[in-house]
């Protein structure tokens, strides 16, 4: 009995098993979710002058709104419109929803723990993460329906706008580093200094983008509600909608822990704290909290700004951001020259 | 290509976040509004033709619901149209009470345009902020009307109540809080770099086309015409009133949203201007002051209010036509009544601002983008129950 006990403990905290399962997987991607609409909603509620998410649990404050709205939306029927292709329809949300997260398992929580290490892991990541958008278009199509395919015609254009500046203003980061491998990015960090302080381009230009790819203010085109009612998920209800929603946040999140990887010395520097488990807890939560912190202040540019239009966006992202991404590069390369010196 | 290849037709509307209560046929190409039809008469509600069945003094519940936020302007439209017939004044005190309520109105009205204006750019922090703060004019107007938007204050020959005790007081606190709060809304909103790069050059609206197509209200001070009928054919205490009629010369949709702004500002000097100067004496004529029996005269001086006198509720105007027309939140409004002189007008008409200005759709809406639809469509301020009557 204690034998298969801890055969499924082990089993449970082998990495190839807990990375994409637990942290930062699944699990830990559909707390975040909870969690952040709930902050986001209580945070510019704050800065409106109301309450926010307030009668689920009134005494933390609502916090377990999101709880009862996945209930509801779990409960909902998700109704297929007569028109739409059901194929596209009904896997294009469950496949956005797997595509935005798949890229966590090649995150790595600590020096010893991750689900595989690899020479090129950052490729992975940033690969792995572009393949969503795709899924915005394919849903928009297939719902058959306008407003549903300008959305799914402006997630194209912003596809290509966002991801190709992501990926240069990430690889300054490697050409700085001299390696793609995320392990040795924060070992280099803890030698040197953050990422942030060494190339504040580099990570200015990607926080945009990363809000400019998750569609957060103010880059919520895709789904622009005065304009085009809810972009690709106009027709969407249900679990189905809930998981087209969702789809963004949990997007948000992994970049979120490549930012902190990139940019903010992954889970370093680690308290001098000893506790069972504190070799996989402890940096797992120093990385958590500081991409939480990065999530907090994307979801709190709701509260500022209004929307761009999709034009003055693509305009700002191939006319400054792409320029101010090999800018990064090129800082990179004069950072190194000087170290070198 | 033909053009029904590459043209797509949106129905934006009446099922949609922001179209309101009409539906607009959008011709898109690409990302380019070729052209744009407002299909207006959704909330069609037969004003015009249930007024005829209506005593006079019933008509006023009634004509406030169209234009709702901005009721107390249409109200005043329609009683002046009214006295004009029956050949009475309300007394001085009355009149400055009606420019009050009116100015309070435009202030709240205003405020509820720039929230909608907002919340179609995006900006849900401008739109709950004006909500908010509109809030502070409805109290203040529920305190000396009793109803937080139908007020039904202005009745033929006077007000309805007087000013309560402590409204001055509480009006120049709101007054300066809410002169506290315009800089903020400039922070966040008017000065927002965004906000800036969706308005400016937006929805360009020329002064000759404004002319033309006989624009009114801020949209058409906005293209530098300074028109205001508050100036123009002054009514009520507007004469003796110091304001600014607010104008900007760019015609675009900033311009638009920030003649408004000026309006709120105009409108604040103009309220503190009215309880400096609201001179004392009856708020009701002195022909129906007469037919109230002295025990309900002591009642009234007791609560500050009006009792209705049997004459005004069965109102029988002599034969003949009256028209009115007042400067309302959204623009020029025209009262227009013929009395055959029974107790029910023969023919009521109603001219609103937002019914003259929903030819703009048409004439700005057009080689844009569809993300500048809502932009323009905010910054007209158009009110569909309002045009649609």
């Amino acid at each position: 009995m204690m034998g298969l006990l801890e055969w499924i403990l082990d089993l449970l905290l082998s990495p190839w098993l807990f990375v994409p399962l637990i942290y930062p997987g699944l699990i830990s991607a559909f707390a975040v979710l909870l969690f952040i609409i709930w902050f986001e909603r209580k945070l510019a509620a704050k800065v409106q002058l109301r309450y926010g998410p307030l009668y689920v649990l009134k005494r933390l404050g609502g916090a377990i709104q999101l709880v009862a709205d996945l209930l509801r939306y779990l409960f909902a029927e998700p109704i297929v419109p007569d028109q739409a292709d059901r194929l596209a329809f009904i896997f294009g949300p469950i496949l956005l929803f797997a595509s935005s997260y798949i890229a966590a398992i090649a995150i790595p929580i600590s020096y010893d723990f991750y689900a595989f290490r690899s020479e090129i892991s950052l490729l992975v990541v940033l690969g792995l993460n572009t393949l969503a958008p795709a899924f915005n278009l394919v849903i928009g199509w297939g719902s058959n329906n306008k407003f549903g395919l300008i959305g799914g015609l402006r997630e194209g254009f912003l596809i290509t706008a966002d991801e190709i500046p992501m990926f240069v203003s990430a690889l300054a980061m490697a050409v700085l580093y001299g390696t793609m491998d995320l392990v040795r990015m924060v070992e280099l960090q803890s030698e040197w200094l953050w990422g942030i302080a060494l190339n504040p381009l580099a990570a200015v230009t990607f926080f945009v983008l990363m809000l400019l790819s998750t569609s957060r203010f103010p880059f919520e085109i895709v789904e622009a509600e005065s304009e085009i009612v809810m972009g690709p998920f106009t027709e969407y209800s249900g679990i189905l909608y809930g998981l087209t929603m969702g789809a963004s946040y949990v997007k948000l999140y992994v970049l979120s822990l490549l930012f902190a990887i990139l940019f903010l010395g992954g889970w370093e520097p680690l308290p001098p704290l000893e506790f069972p488990g504190s070799w996989l807890i402890l940096p797992g939560a120093v990385l958590f909290l500081k991409a939480l912190v990065i999530m907090c202040l994307s979801v709190f540019m709701r509260a500022v700004y209004p929307r761009y239009r999709i034009d003055q966006a693509l305009r700002l992202a191939w006319h400054y951001l792409f320029p101010a991404s090999i800018l990064s590069v090129f800082l990179s390369l004069l950072v190194l020259s000087g170290w070198s010196i | 290509m033909s053009e029904e290849e590459h043209v797509l037709e949106l129905l934006i509307g009446p099922q949609h976040p922001a179209s309101g209560h009409m539906r607009l046929v959008a011709k898109v190409d690409g990302d380019v509004v070729v052209s744009l039809r407002p299909d207006i008469g959704y909330v069609h509600r037969t004003v015009e033709k249930l007024a005829e069945t209506k005593n006079y003094i019933q008509i006023i519940p009634l004509i406030e619901r169209p234009p709702l936020a901005d009721t107390a302007n249409h109200n005043l439209g329609y009683v002046l149209a009214l006295e004009r017939l029956l050949g009475i004044e309300a007394p001085p005190r009355a009149q400055w009470l009606r420019t009050l309520l009116a100015e309070m109105t435009r202030i709240h009205s205003h405020f509820y345009g720039l929230g909608i204006h907002g919340i179609m750019l995006g900006s849900s922090t401008a739109f709950m902020w004006a909500f908010w703060d509109r809030e502070i004019m409805i109290e203040l107007a529920q305190r000396l009307t009793g109803a937080r938007l139908t007020y039904s204050y202005m009745i033929p020959g006077g007000v309805r109540r007087d000013l309560p005790p402590g409204f001055e007081d509480e009006m120049d606190k709101a007054l300066r809080y809410l002169e506290r709060r315009i800089p903020d809304y400039h922070k966040i909103f008017f000065d927002n770099p965004v906000t800036r790069a969706r308005l400016e050059g937006v929805g360009v609206l020329r002064r000759e086309d404004a002319i033309r197509l006989g624009i009114v209200g801020p949209n058409l001070r906005a293209s530098g015409v300074p028109y205001d009928v508050r100036k123009v054919d002054p009514y009520c205490a507007y004469p003796e009133l110091d304001f600014n009629v607010v104008t900007r010369e760019e015609g675009d949709s900033l311009a638009r949203m920030m003649v408004r702004v000026g309006e709120i500002r105009e409108s604040i000097n103009m309220i503190r201007q009215i309880l400096k100067k609201m001179p004392d004496g009856p708020i009701l004529e002195e022909r129906y002051l007469k037919m109230i029996p002295p025990k309900w005269k002591e009642w009234m001086a007791q609560h500050r209010r009006i009792k209705l006198p049997a004459a005004l509720i069965s109102l029988r105007p002599p034969k003949g036509e009256a028209v009115a027309r007042v400067e309302a939140a959204r623009g020029e409004a025209v009262y227009y009544i013929v009395s055959d002189g029974s107790p029910k007008p023969y023919r009521f008409r109603v001219v609103s601002p937002s019914i003259r200005n929903v030819v703009l759709f048409e004439h700005l809406i057009r080689n844009c983008r569809v993300a500048d639809i809502p932009a323009i469509y905010g910054s007209l301020d158009y009110f569909p129950p309002e045009a649609d009557r």
